[in-house]
C-alpha cells in the first residue's frame, strides 16, 4: 500500500475546517462544518482550526472563534480573491503540509468538492465525499464517515485506518447550524502565501450570481412539482406566511418556473426544514432524498396512489388550487384572530 | 493543430434501485441487478460527439472494469466514438477513487494523453464527483467541473466552459489539454447510429490493457492503493412517517392540518 | 414577390426514401383531400399540408423539419385519399431519416434510450413493470395451463390511470373463468414508440427480439391492454408462428359475452358515448366489439357524438406524440370532450390509455364539470358487482 504524503505517525492530533468563504462571507455549510467538528473535537480532546483563503478575509476569524474554532489560518493573498482550484490547491496544500491535520473536512459545495479532490491526490490520501455522518473513534483517533450510494440507498461506514489527513466533505444542510458563541476567542494564524501567477492556470471569463436562495436553512418548505400545472403563486403566497421559502422538482425548475437553486432532492437542494408541504408532487425517491430530513411533510396530491403518501406524515388527496388557498384563508384568519 | 484527441471516461453501473445489500456478509449484491451506461457519462460522451462534429477529432472511451463492460462500451461506438480502451486487471478491483484515477491517468499516459478529457460529473454508484478533479491532478492539468456546455478554440489551444452555480453562473477559460465534468442531464445523448452499430459490435477496436501493460505500480491500484476501508454496510433505513389521511371539505382538511402542524412543533 | 430559395434534390435521399416505402408514395397525384382532412386543419390556421410533404418526399427533397413530427397516425387522411396512399407509412419513413440524420425533436433520443435501457418509453424502472400487480397472485403465464397471454404493455404497468385499467381487466377475466397468464418482469416492450417515432432499424431490431421471446414462451392466444399494442403485434410484427393470435381486449370480452362466459348482472345507469381509438377503429375496423359490450351491460344508454366510428376525431395522443408536447389550444381532445358534452352523456367511454389521458387532460384543462372519462373495462368492472377502482 502506498503512503499518503504524510503518515498517522507524522500527523498532529488536530481537527482542521476548511471554511469557504464567498464574497467575503463565510459559506453556511462552513458553519454547520464547524459545529459538527467542535463535537467531534471535543470527542478527540484534539484543537479544532478553521482554514480560510481569500482576499482581505481577516475579518472572518471572529466568527469562525463563535463557532467553535480554536485556531484560525489565515491565508490572504490578492491572487485568492476568485476562487481558482488552481490558486485555492496551491495554497491549502502549502497550509496543511504545515500543519499536517489529523482530520481535513470541507463543506461539498461544487468548489469545495473540487479542492478536496484536488488535495486528495495530491496529498496521497484518501476522501469520503457527500457524508450524511461523522462520528469519531476517540480510542483509534479514527474519523468514522456515514455515505450513501446507489441513489440513497445503500448506507456505508467508512475509514482510514493509516493515510492521514483523514478526508471527508459534507454537504450543505446536512448538520444543523449550532449557536454561536460570541464570548469565543482564539488564535489567528497568518500563513505565508507563495503563490507565482503562472500556478493560476484559469482565468474567470465571467461570474454571474444569482440570487442566491439557499434553502439549505429554511424552517418552512413549500414545494411544487408538475401538479401545480405551472402555477406557483399559491406556494409563493403560503411560502410567505410561514416565513419559508418556495422549492421545486427538477421537472419544474426545467420548465422554467423556478431557479435551479431551487430544486429540491438528490441532485438538488437536502433540506432540513421544520415542515415541508410537498404539493403536486408525485414523490419519487430522488426527490424525497431532499426533505426526508424534515420535522413534517405535508402531501398534496390528488392522485390517491401517489408514492409521496409512504413519505408523508399528513397526507390529503386532493386539488391543490383547492387546498392550497384555503391553508393560506385559514393561517390568515388565526392571525387575524390572534390580532383581535 | 493536428487531429482533435477526445478521452471520455466512461463507467457501467448497476441500476441504483436494482441494488441490495447482503445481509449474511454484509456486502453489495449487485448480481442480480440489471446494468446500464452511468447516465452522466452519456451527457460526458455527447458533449465529447458534439466536438468531433465541429473539429475533426477521435473519440477515445476510457474505462476501467472487468471483460463484461465491452458490450456496454461497444454503445459508445455505435453513438460515435471511434475507439474504446478498457483497463482490466483482477487487481484493479475494489479501488476507491485515489486508486481509480491512477489507474485512468495510468491509461491515458500509455494513449498518449490527450486534449480533452470529459468524465460525467459523477456516478450513480459511488456518486462522489472525485474522478474528474483526481484525474486532472494525476495528470496535472487544469479542470473544468459541472460544465454544461464548452467551445474550444483549436487555434488558440483553449477551452472555454460554463458552469451553473451559486444561483448563476461563470464562464471559465483554459489552456488544453484540460478535464471537464460533465452535468448530469445537460445535454441530450444522441441515439445510436444503426448505420455504425454492425462495425461497432463486430469490428470496431477495444483494446484491453492490464497492469503490466500499465507499468502500473501495485501498491497504488486496486484495494492496496485505497487509503479508504468500509466499516459497516446496510441498506439506507427511511424514516417512518405518519402517513396520516386527512379527509373532509378543504377548509375543514386546512384546519386539521394547522392542528396537527402546532401539536407536533 | 421574391422566389422562393432554390431547393436542392438529394438524389441518395431520394433512393433511401424509395427504398424505404418500397415506392408508396408514388400513387400520390397532389390532390390535398388529405390535408384537407387532417384534424391540425381545425386547431390551426395554417393546416398542416401532408400534401406537401408527400411532395417533397416524392421530390426527393431534404429537411421537413418540425411539421414532419405532427402526424398522430390518426388515418384521417388515408380513409379519404382517393390514391389509398399509406400516408402514416410515409411520414414513419421520412422520419427515419431524419433519424438518420439526426434532426428529430428534443426529447426523443431520450425515449428510444428509455426503452433500450428499461424496456419501456417512460423511464420507469424495469425492476418494477410488475409492481402494479401486487397482491393480485396473477400466474406466470404457461402455454399449457392458459387460455391466454394478458399482455400488460409499458404504459399501464407503469402509468397510474392505466394501472387501474389493468386491475378491472383482472377481474372481470376472473368473473368469466378465464384461465391467463402473466411475462411478469419479463414482460418485454412491443416498441410500439419506436415504430411511431419513426426508428425503423431499431424497431426491426426490438421486434425481431420481442417476436422471440414471444416464440419462446409459446404465446398463442394473445389479449392486449393497449390498442397501440395490439396494432404494432397485428401488422408490424414479424410472423412469430402460426398460433399467435392477438386480440385487443375489447374484441375478447365481446366473444365472453356472446359465448356466455361473462355474465354482467348488475346495472349500471350511465349515459355513455364511446370515443373510437384511432388504432382501434379507423386502422383495424373494431368499431362494433367496444359497443356491443357496453350495450350488454343493462341501463347503459350508448349516444353517438357527432364523429364517430369511421369519422371520430382523433385524441391527439398518437404518432408518439405522446412523448412531444402540443401547445394548449392546439389539443385535439379539447374539441373532442366538447362534442362529448353536447350527447348529454356524463361518461367518455374509450379502450386506449393515450386516449384517456389526453381526453382526462382535456376536462380538466378546460375545467369542465358533469363529464367523466372511463375505459370500456371499467364500466365492464362495475356491472360485476363491485366497483373497486
Amino acid at each position: 500500500m502506498a503512503s499518503s504524503i504524510y503518515t498517522a505517525d507524522e500527523e498532529r492530533k488536530t481537527v482542521w475546517v476548511y471554511l469557504e468563504q464567498t464574497d467575503g462571507r463565510l459559506e453556511g455549510v462552513a458553519v454547520e462544518l464547524l459545529g459538527r467538528a467542535r463535537l467531534l473535537a471535543d470527542q478527540a480532546g484534539w484543537p479544532l482550526t478553521g482554514l480560510v483563503c481569500g482576499n482581505q478575509v481577516g475579518h472572518l476569524t471572529e466568527q469562525a472563534f463563535m463557532y467553535g474554532a480554536d485556531d484560525v489560518w489565515v491565508a490572504d493573498h490578492p491572487l485568492l480573491a476568485d476562487f481558482t482550484v488552481d490558486a485555492y490547491a496551491h495554497v491549502a496544500f502549502s497550509a496543511l503540509m504545515h500543519g499536517k491535520p489529523s482530520v481535513f473536512l470541507a463543506g461539498a459545495t461544487p468548489n469545495g468538492r473540487d479542492l478536496a479532490a484536488r488535495l486528495a491526490v495530491r496529498l496521497r490520501t484518501g476522501l469520503n465525499a457527500d457524508c450524511t455522518d461523522l462520528r469519531f473513534d476517540a480510542r483509534r483517533g479514527i474519523l468514522i464517515s456515514e455515505v450513501t450510494g446507489f441513489g440513497g440507498g445503500v448506507l456505508a461506514l467508512l475509514e482510514m485506518p493509516d493515510h492521514r489527513p483523514q478526508m471527508a466533505t459534507v454537504r450543505a444542510g446536512v448538520f444543523p447550524t449550532e449557536e454561536p458563541d460570541p464570548k469565543r476567542i482564539g488564535r489567528v494564524v497568518k500563513v505565508p502565501v507563495d503563490l507565482p501567477a503562472e500556478t493560476i492556470r484559469t482565468k474567470v471569463i465571467e461570474r454571474v450570481r444569482g440570487q442566491r436562495v439557499d434553502l439549505t436553512q429554511v424552517t418552512a418548505l413549500v414545494c411544487g412539482g408538475r401538479g401545480m400545472n405551472g402555477d406557483f403563486s399559491s406556494l409563493e403566497h403560503l411560502a410567505r406566511l410561514l416565513g419559508g421559502k418556495v422549492g421545486a422538482t427538477r421537472p419544474a425548475v426545467d420548465e422554467g418556473l423556478v431557479g435551479r437553486e431551487r430544486q429540491v432532492g438528490q441532485t438538488g437542494v437536502v433540506c432540513r426544514p421544520k415542515v415541508a408541504f410537498v404539493c403536486g408532487i408525485s414523490g419519487a425517491f430522488h426527490f424525497v432524498v431532499g426533505i426526508q430530513n424534515a420535522g413534517a411533510v405535508v402531501a398534496i396530491n390528488s392522485d390517491p396512489d401517489a408514492p409521496i403518501f409512504e413519505f408523508s406524515d399528513y397526507c390529503v388527496v386532493g386539488d391543490v388550487s383547492s387546498i392550497v388557498p384555503a391553508l393560506i384563508e385559514a393561517i390568515e384568519s388565526r392571525r387575524e384572530a390572534a390580532r383581535v | 493543430m493536428s487531429e482533435l484527441r477526445l478521452v471520455v471516461c466512461m463507467k457501467v453501473v448497476p441500476k441504483p434501485e436494482e441494488v441490495r445489500v447482503d445481509r449474511m456478509t454484509w456486502r453489495l449484491d449487485r448480481a442480480r441487478a440489471r446494468a446500464e451506461m452511468n447516465p452522466p457519462d452519456m451527457n460526458a460522451l455527447e458533449m465529447a460527439l458534439a466536438l468531433k462534429d465541429i473539429h475533426a477529432g477521435r473519440v477515445t472511451i476510457l474505462s476501467m472494469g472487468p471483460p463484461s463492460f465491452e458490450p456496454y462500451l461497444r454503445l459508445g461506438l455505435a453513438m460515435g466514438a471511434d475507439h474504446v480502451c478498457l483497463l482490466s486487471d483482477a487487481m484493479f478491483g475494489g479501488a476507491d477513487t485515489l486508486a481509480t484515477t491512477y489507474t485512468l491517468a495510468a491509461g491515458i499516459r500509455k494513449l498518449g494523453g490527450a486534449d480533452l478529457i470529459f468524465c460525467g460529473e459523477e456516478s450513480s454508484d459511488g456518486a462522489t464527483g472525485q474522478v474528474p478533479p483526481g484525474l486532472a491532478e494525476w495528470l496535472d492539468l487544469p479542470q473544468i467541473t459541472l460544465a454544461t456546455q464548452v467551445s474550444l478554440d483549436a487555434a488558440a489551444g483553449t477551452l472555454r466552459g460554463r458552469r451553473e452555480i451559486f444561483g448563476g453562473h461563470e464562464v471559465l477559460e483554459m489552456p488544453i489539454p484540460a478535464v471537464v465534468s460533465v452535468k448530469a442531464a445537460c445535454n441530450e445523448p444522441r441515439f445510436m447510429d444503426y448505420r455504425r452499430k454492425p462495425w461497432a459490435f463486430e469490428t470496431g477496436q477495444v483494446t484491453v490493457w492490464d497492469r503490466e501493460d500499465l507499468n502500473a505500480e501495485d501498491s497504488r491500484i486496486g484495494v492496496a492503493g485505497s487509503p479508504t476501508v468500509v466499516s459497516g454496510l446496510d441498506e439506507a433505513a427511511v424514516r417512518e412517517r405518519r402517513r396520516e389521511f386527512l379527509h373532509g371539505t378543504p377548509d375543514e382538511i386546512a384546519r386539521a392540518l394547522l392542528e396537527r402542524l402546532d401539536r407536533g412543533a | 414577390m421574391n422566389a422562393p430559395p432554390a431547393r436542392v434534390m438529394d438524389d441518395e435521399l431520394w433512393d433511401r426514401f424509395v427504398e424505404i416505402t418500397g415506392g408508396a408514395a408514388a400513387p400520390c397525384y397532389q390532390c390535398g383531400v388529405c390535408t384537407a382532412t387532417c384534424p391540425w386543419g381545425l386547431v390551426r390556421q395554417e393546416p398542416f399540408s401532408v400534401r406537401a410533404l408527400i411532395r417533397e418526399a416524392q421530390l426527393g427533397l431534404a429537411g421537413t423539419g418540425d411539421s414532419l413530427w405532427l402526424c398522430t397516425a390518426c388515418a384521417q387522411c388515408e380513409a379519404t385519399c382517393p390514391r389509398q396512399v399509406p400516408v402514416a407509412a410515409i411520414m414513419r419513413a421520412l422520419r427515419s431519416l431524419s433519424w438518420e440524420q439526426r434532426e428529430t425533436l428534443k426529447g426523443l433520443p431520450s425515449v428510444l434510450w428509455s426503452v433500450y435501457w428499461n424496456n419501456n418509453p417512460w423511464s420507469q424502472p424495469p425492476s418494477q413493470r410488475s409492481g402494479w400487480a401486487q397482491g393480485l397472485d396473477l400466474p406466470a403465464y404457461d402455454p399449457e395451463l392458459h387460455e391466454i397471454l394478458l399482455y400488460i404493455g409499458c404504459t399501464a404497468s407503469y402509468d397510474r390511470r392505466a394501472q387501474r385499467i389493468a386491475r378491472s381487466l383482472v377481474k372481470v377475466l376472473r368473473a368469466a373463468r378465464v384461465s391467463f397468464g402473466i411475462l411478469g418482469d419479463d414482460e418485454p416492450c412491443c416498441g410500439e414508440a419506436v415504430l411511431s417515432l419513426g426508428h425503423r432499424d431499431y424497431f426491426h431490431e426490438l421486434s425481431q427480439n420481442t417476436a422471440g421471446i414471444l416464440h419462446e414462451r409459446g404465446v398463442h392466444d394473445f389479449v392486449t391492454i393497449s390498442p397501440h399494442a395490439y396494432d404494432v403485434f397485428e401488422n408490424h410484427y414479424p410472423q412469430i408462428d402460426g398460433s399467435f393470435h392477438p386480440m385487443h381486449y375489447t374484441e375478447y370480452l365481446s366473444e365472453l359475452i356472446t359465448t356466455e362466459r361473462l355474465h354482467l348482472p348488475i346495472q349500471v345507469d350511465q349515459r355513455v358515448t364511446f370515443h373510437d381509438p384511432c388504432l382501434l377503429g379507423r386502422r383495424n375496423g373494431l368499431y362494433d366489439a367496444p359497443r356491443q359490450v357496453l350495450s350488454s351491460i343493462t341501463g347503459v344508454t350508448l349516444v353517438e357524438m357527432e364523429h364517430h366510428g369511421a369519422d371520430a376525431l382523433c385524441c391527439g395522443g398518437g404518432g408518439g406524440r405522446m412523448w412531444m408536447e402540443t401547445p394548449a389550444g392546439e389539443r385535439f381532445a379539447d374539441l373532442r370532450v366538447r362534442e362529448a358534452a353536447a350527447t348529454a352523456a356524463a361518461t367518455i367511454a374509450t379502450a386506449c390509455s393515450f386516449c384517456i389521458a389526453c381526453l382526462e387532460d382535456s376536462l380538466r384543462s378546460q375545467k369542465m364539470q358533469g363529464v367523466e372519462v372511463m375505459d370500456v373495462v371499467e364500466i365492464v368492472a362495475r356491472a360485476l358487482g363491485s366497483d373497486r377502482r
